[in-house]
């Protein structure tokens, strides 16, 4: 267990900046998921902290320890890849044990951990079997495993889960977070999946053409996104994100006018971008009720989302379950003030509101 | 149907075509084997197995079997091992390494006569770069082609110098497949270079190698022209094997029964090597 710091990481190909100056502080123990988009950097990042890829500027430490010029083997650290990268012509118990061999580790205590590893991870029945022989959730828990018996400081792992089908991956997910709280090592997790990161990490990481949009807890994150970028990627269905300006104290889009929640501070004329959550648009009659006119509806079991508009402005709303709509019918909505995120549209920056989050 | 009559007249006109131009030439060689012949016009006189005891009999069989053996497990190993040496620099990034990669392949596309006299011109006595290299160096002069162990070395160091291009390219092209997580896994395992090579490439290549080990041993036992243009089997029979000697025997001593017993031997030496070599290193195992 140990803490991990990056301060001003950098990494360029050639001309091109795959990862800007990236500065952070990952703490024992803590599960941290770096989310964001394809090409953003993510896993350039995570190869910068393993040691498999060389950074350009910046330093690098582990438990307090300047990492930066070491090789991946001296860094004390366990990678998991996506895909699994075992050794396919090495048995399972092998593939668990290589790392420990080439450790000179004693013979016993190598038998010991890979015991324990295989016992924690249910792989006992395959040890003599070869990769080839197992499924994907079989082989991704080898690869588990495999860093697992190395007692690492810290834990690296790069969408692990992304080639699993979608069952399987949600109960991949629930035993990773169930791994950490049993080891308690410090765990750094890649992924673009919004859902894996809410769901598993301490923190998140946000990125985004190789810059660090975000660091928050995953509510904090939920409810504050910084930026536009944040506020759309995270969040499931997407918000809704509506084009304005301000007008008379008040944020104006076509036929719509929302009063500005108390304390944001924007300039008449401002371009503005409101966002809502369609989970925050509450339904029912209200002293500021609008009509909402359905036109898509989607069932998704407890819930139902509709796809719409209020005053021509287009919304998805996501309510309880409700059998009753149809296309075509309309219903009285309001926003909640709480609710609403406003960002500048130049700069895609939050307009504070400071306000206490959604549900407290 | 037609479509499956075509099928058939590919299939017996490819049958026929493959009798006619593989089968047929070895059945008649081997049957030459059993007959007594001192000229191709004559007529064969049956001789059982008298040509095979002859031969047999005759040391310079046995001497002419070690050469070959000497000469095939020479040369592949050095290819082998250069080869796959080559294969893993070309396998580096390095600038201008497209160009050295394309030059690596040269010797393989020359015409043997080439080599073998651009060899000769190297260790030439008086004007040889090598023969003036190893003087510059104050060792003593080497007599390439007559003594019998430099002689043994020359076919093989010209041998290698041809093929080894061909194990660096295949070995090259197979590297190609591995896929870097492995090497990136092992590496955070805590291998060294040496250990990922071992670990992590040779068993990944390991079928594609032993495939390159076996098509390079049948033609290396059965190389003819590299010999023949160097030595000729020569000095003293020192450099002569079984292809050599067949063929001495068959168009110098007008033995023709006799040099198609010594074919039809290396024929079924071979045979059998290939065979157990199947069953040491099977090919659809990992
Ligand atoms: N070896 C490389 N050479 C050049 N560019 C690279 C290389 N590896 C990654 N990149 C670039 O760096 C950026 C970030 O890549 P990566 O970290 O793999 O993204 P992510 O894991 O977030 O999808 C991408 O734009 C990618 O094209
Ligand atoms: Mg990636």
């Amino acid at each position: 267990m140990a803490q991990v710091s990056l301060k001003q990481v950098r990494k360029a190909y050639g001309g091109t900046v795959a990862v800007h100056g990236v500065d952070l502080e990952i703490g024992d123990g803590e599960f941290v998921v770096f989310l964001g988009p394809s090409g953003c950097g993510k896993s350039t990042t995570l190869r910068m902290i393993a040691g498999l890829e060389e950074i350009t500027s910046g330093t690098i430490e582990i438990g307090g320890r300047d990492v930066t010029r070491l090789e991946p083997k001296d860094r004390n650290i366990a990678m998991v890849f996506q895909n699994y990268a075992l050794y396919p012509h090495k048995t399972i118990y092998e593939n668990l044990a290589f790392g420990l061999r080439m450790r000179k580790m004693e013979r016993d205590e190598i038998d010991r951990r890979v015991k324990a590893a295989s016992v924690m991870l249910g792989l006992d029945p395959y040890l003599e079997r070869k990769p080839k022989q197992l499924s994907g959730g079989q082989m991704q828990r080898v690869a588990l495993g495999r860093a697992l018996v190395r007692n690492p400081e810290v834990f690296l792992l790069d969408e692990p889960l992304s080639n699993l089908d979608a069952k399987l991956r949600v109960r991949m997910r629930e035993e990773i977070a169930r791994l950490h709280q049993e080891v308690g090592t410090s765990m750094v997790y890649v992924t673009h999946d919004q859902v894996e990161a809410m769901t598993l990490a301490n923190r998140i990481v946000i990125m985004k053409d190789g810059y660090v949009q975000q660091v928050g807890a995953p509510l904090e994150v939920y409810d504050r996104p910084a930026n536009l970028f944040v506020a759309s990627f995270v969040g499931s269905p997407e918000m809704n994100l509506v084009e304005g300006r301000v007008e008379a104290g008040a944020f104006r889009s076509g036929g719509l006018t929302i009063p500005l929640p108390e304390g944001v501070q924007a300039a008449e004329g401002t371009d503005i971008v409101l966002g809502v959550r369609p989970e925050h648009i509450s339904v029912g009659e209200g002293p500021h009720a609008l009509p909402f006119d359905i036109a898509v509806i989607e069932q998704l079991g407890a819930q139902t989302l509709c796809i719409g508009q209020v005053a021509g402005v287009r919304l998805r709303v996501l309510m309880e379950r409700t059998d009753a709509v149809r296309n075509g019918s309309a219903l009285p909505v309001s926003f909640r003030p709480e609710g609403l995120h406003l960002f500048i549209k130049q700069s895609g920056a939050r307009l504070d509101t400071r306000r206490s989050p959604v549900g407290q | 149907m037609s479509s499956k009559s075509t099928i058939y007249s590919f299939l017996i006109l490819g049958l026929a075509v493959t009798l006619l131009l593989i089968v047929a030439p070895v059945v008649y060689a081997i049957s030459l084997s059993f007959y007594r012949m001192d000229s191709f016009v004559g007529t064969p006189e049956w001789a059982g197995l008298d040509n095979y005891a002859r031969v047999l009999s005759q040391w310079e069989f046995w001497r002419a079997l070690i050469n070959g053996f000497v000469y095939s497990l020479g040369t592949i190993v050095f290819q082998v091992v250069l080869g796959i040496g080559f294969a893993l620099v070309l396998n580096q990034v390095f600038p201008g390494r497209n160009l050295v990669r394309g030059l690596s392949i040269l010797p393989y596309l020359l015409p043997t006569v080439v080599v073998v006299l651009t060899f000769k011109w190297m260790v030439d006595g008086s004007i040889g770069v090598l023969t003036n290299v190893i003087a510059a160096l104050g060792l003593p002069p080497v007599y390439w082609f007559e003594s019998p162990g430099a002689a043994m070395a020359s076919v093989i160091l010209v041998s290698v110098w041809m093929w080894t291009p061909f194990v660096t390219t295949t070995f090259l092209a197979a590297l190609q497949t591995v896929p870097t997580s492995l090497y990136e896994a092992a590496k955070v395992d805590g291998t060294t270079a040496i250990q990922r090579f071992f670990h992590i490439t040779l068993p990944m290549l390991k079928p594609i190698l032993t495939v390159i080990v076996l098509l390079r041993a049948v033609w290396m036992f059965n190389k003819f022209d590299v010999i023949w243009l160097l030595t000729q089997g020569g000095p003293v029979g020192s450099t002569e094997h079984l292809a050599i000697l067949s063929y001495r025997t068959a168009f110098s001593l007008f033995d023709i029964g006799g040099g198609a017993a010594i074919a039809t031997i290396s024929f079924a030496i071979l045979s059998v090597a290939v065979f157990i070599y199947f069953r040491m290193f099977p090919l659809d195992t990992e």
